[in-house]
């Protein structure tokens, strides 16, 4: 029913006309539950949070309009910036180890031959676990006094809630839960790599690292960098976990940006300056997957 | 003609059957309290037929609150709820709460003068402080921080007096030495203290050590932070010290503190009086071995306050949807029996009941363990600074855990802890 042909620029009989027309008409149809959804749920929010920002409106979103004074307080306020660098040493914490160990695990699974469906399917099943489980889960893994890990390594750490190991814990956690996707993207990747340039390869004496280098790094980049940028995206929303496990201790050293704008917003009534937290929190990410997404994409020219 | 026959029969029939009115009330009880408080419910719904309470329990502290204030906002509340008198000032300031008037009461059967004065008259400087007029929460009970102590352990560290009370506890010093003798002589931990992701706890004792010097953070109806660098210091500076020299469990999170307390792990414990339950259903399922007391929080400096709050019953301010005059009767009714049919069984709770005849009753002053410390307690109750940042909830809480419990930890110095505390404050007070 619907020609997706591209119609040729002659002038166009009458007839043909009405038959654009419809066809526009179809494809509007088509795509209008999307766009009506997107409006609502997306741009529409955006815009009120951005309106939001620049008054001293409360929980209920009524507030005289004071400019760009939380954009002041807030590019002022140590606070802020304990959780943006808590926000980035999360993300040094995940985005590269996450990658890598998803690369890794694609790889050897790909050399299985009949358990690699089981195989598979253990590695991401915790995805599809909701974040409260998965954060029990650790908790009691990890618990000081009862957890596994303490009483298999005998340590006395209690990880969540010790200054050094709270991140990296939450991190952990994090990749154990999460990782299983970016396998699944890798192995697409990897079976589109055609066979002919490995067995070319291997004619030429290539083999183990050098393959590796040589091959399947190269003709695996554009997977890498796209699970990169998800990645990044994905984590600089940190906040899921952070509440759940550590609620942003011990003093304040998992504070992480949302958490942050949480506590203002949810604890103390300031949803203007919640609402700046969240914009400059999008002015980042959309700056950053930018100059990520040009730096990375130059491997492919 | 036939539909409308009907519809006349169908409200006929309705009207006889007298239909019960639902009353949803909203509670932050879990545990022992939790326990209780369904027993209250349960008995009222069964006592009558008019009305049925619909009990649901959220997560306390600030979830709790941020619930409730959403809830207001958007016309969708609970009919009623209970309510910390320290977060009322925070709660007027949101305009989450509905002042009862002399007519809401009599409709319980009860006037202001049945309840505790000091609570209402704390009610009453917080509407004045809001700029309103009227109560805006009826106080069900005073709950305090009190010290449990292992009679065991203590006779042998030798700190047991003949009348079953610890002995020589006479101020600061004296209590540290009293600590570190149980340490020396029992080899256990002595005190069962939680720190770690649990700032009201260490905000309770603080706050005590604070008072007892005389300080205060309230002056002429706003903050006042001039006692912090030299009161304020001390305490903390005591608190650390202990924590060092291993009197205090470190790094302990609040149920372990509980659960190590009662294993005989510990030689006392500092909590608060909510804990009763967990010893008493304990003591009667016989997995506490040894025999335990309580005390009210002693005088260690010159004079004996000591942190205090009061659970309210309260009626969210919904602007939206005002209640109906038969749904507030019903919640009245429900007010009322909570406070006179349910008093005693909610003291059980270690609570101080609020309402007068049931605190006076020869049946609570005859209740144990509460006999044991709740006559003093209740004379020493202090509440926290009537200013809204302050109360369960609020940012003071997180201000305690961000700045106070590393320094216990020893991640900061005393003065170090104070200043940012300091500014924490000053930063929420604008």
């Amino acid at each position: 029913m619907l020609k997706t042909a591209p119609s040729r620029t002659t002038v166009l009989s009458p007839q043909k006309q009405v038959q654009v027309r419809k066809r526009w008409l179809t494809a509007a149809l088509m795509v209008a539950p999307f766009v009506l959804i997107y409006l609502l749920f997306l741009i529409y929010p955006s815009l009120r949070v951005i309106q939001l920002s620049l008054t001293n409106a409360d929980l209920t979103g009524v507030g005289r309009n004071v400019g760009l004074s939380n954009y002041t307080k807030l590019l002022r306020e140590p606070t802020f910036y304990t959780a943006l660098l808590g926000t980035l040493y999360f993300i040094l914490l995940t985005v590269v180890p996450n990658t890598l160990v998803g690369l890794g695990l694609a790889l050897l699974v790909m050399r299985l031959r009949r358990l690699r469906n089981v195989v598979l399917a253990a590695f991401f099943l915790p995805q599809v676990l909701p974040v409260s489980v998965v954060t029990s889960i650790w908790n009691w893994m990890l618990d000081s006094n009862f957890g596994l890990v303490n009483s298999v390594t005998g340590s006395t750490i209690s990880w969540f809630q010790d200054p050094v190991w709270a991140m990296p814990a939450v991190a952990l956690v994090t990749i154990w839960w999460t990782v299983g996707f970016n396998v699944l993207l890798f192995i697409a990747g990897l079976q589109n790599i055609a066979p002919d340039i490995y067995e070319a390869a291997a004619l030429d004496g290539a083999a183990g690292w050098r393959m590796f280098r040589s091959i399947t790094w190269p003709n695996l980049w554009p997977v890498t960098s796209l699970i990169l940028l998800l990645q990044l995206i994905a984590q600089f929303k940190i906040f899921d976990q952070v509440y759940l496990l550590t609620g942003g201790g011990p003093f304040d050293k998992t504070l992480v940006l949302l958490l942050y704008s949480y506590r203002e917003g949810f604890q103390q009534q300031h949803g203007g300056y919640a609402s700046a937290i969240g914009v400059v929190l999008m002015v980042i990410i959309l700056v950053v997957s930018g100059v990520q997404n040009r730096l990375l994409n130059r491997g492919e020219r | 003609m036939r539909i409308t026959k009907l519809l006349t029969l169908g409200i006929a029939l309705s009207a006889s059957a007298q239909a019960a009115t639902t009353i949803v009330f909203w509670d932050f009880f879990g545990g022992g309290d939790g326990i209780r408080m369904k027993q209250i419910v349960d008995d009222f719904n069964k006592s009558q037929k008019d009305i049925v309470v619909n009990r649901t329990t959220q997560t306390w502290g600030n979830p709790f609150y941020t619930k409730v204030h959403t809830a207001t906002v958007s016309g969708q509340t609970p009919d009623v709820m209970t309510y910390h008198l320290s977060a009322v000032p925070s709660g007027l300031q949101k305009n989450d709460l509905r002042a009862f008037s002399a007519a809401d009461l009599a409709l319980a059967g009860l006037k202001a003068t049945d309840f505790q004065a000091n609570l209402v008259s704390t009610l009453n400087t917080d509407a004045k402080a809001a700029g309103k007029t009227g109560l805006y929460a009826l106080p069900l009970d005073t709950h305090t921080y009190v010290v449990y102590y292992n009679k065991d352990l203590l006779k042998k560290a030798g700190l047991l007096g003949a009348d079953g009370k610890p002995t020589g506890i006479n101020s600061i010093a004296d209590l540290g030495k009293a600590l570190q003798t149980i340490k020396d002589k029992t080899g256990v931990v002595p005190a069962a203290f939680s720190t770690n992701q649990d700032p009201a706890t260490l905000w309770r004792m603080w706050y005590s050590l604070f008072l007892q010097q005389g300080g205060t953070m309230y002056k002429d109806g706003k903050l006042y932070l001039g006692d912090l660098d030299t009161k304020g210091k001390a305490a903390l500076q005591t608190m650390a010290d202990w924590t060092k020299s291993g009197l205090l469990t470190k790094n302990t999170q609040y149920p372990a503190a509980v659960a190590l307390f009662t294993a005989g792990r510990t030689a006392m414990m500092f909590n608060g009086n909510w804990e009763v339950p967990t010893m008493v259903d304990a003591k009667a399922k016989g997995t506490i071995k040894f025999d335990y007391g309580i005390m009210a929080f002693p005088k260690l400096a010159g004079n004996s306050e000591t942190w205090a709050d009061s659970h309210t019953l309260a009626i969210p301010n919904n602007t939206k949807t005002p209640m109906s005059a038969d749904k507030l009767k019903a919640v009245m009714t429900f007010i009322g029996y909570v406070n006179k049919q349910g008093g005693l069984g909610w003291a059980g709770g270690g609570h101080i009941p609020s309402y007068l005849p049931t605190q006076n009753s020869a049946a609570f002053k005859a209740l144990q363990p509460n006999v044991q410390y709740s006559a003093t307690a209740a004379k020493d109750a202090t509440l926290e600074p009537n200013v809204p940042i302050f109360g369960v909830g609020g940012p003071v809480y997180d201000a305690v855990g961000n700045n106070f419990t590393p320094v216990l930890l020893g991640q900061l110095s005393a003065d170090q802890g104070i200043a940012k505390f300091k500014t924490a404050l000053t930063n929420f007070n604008k």
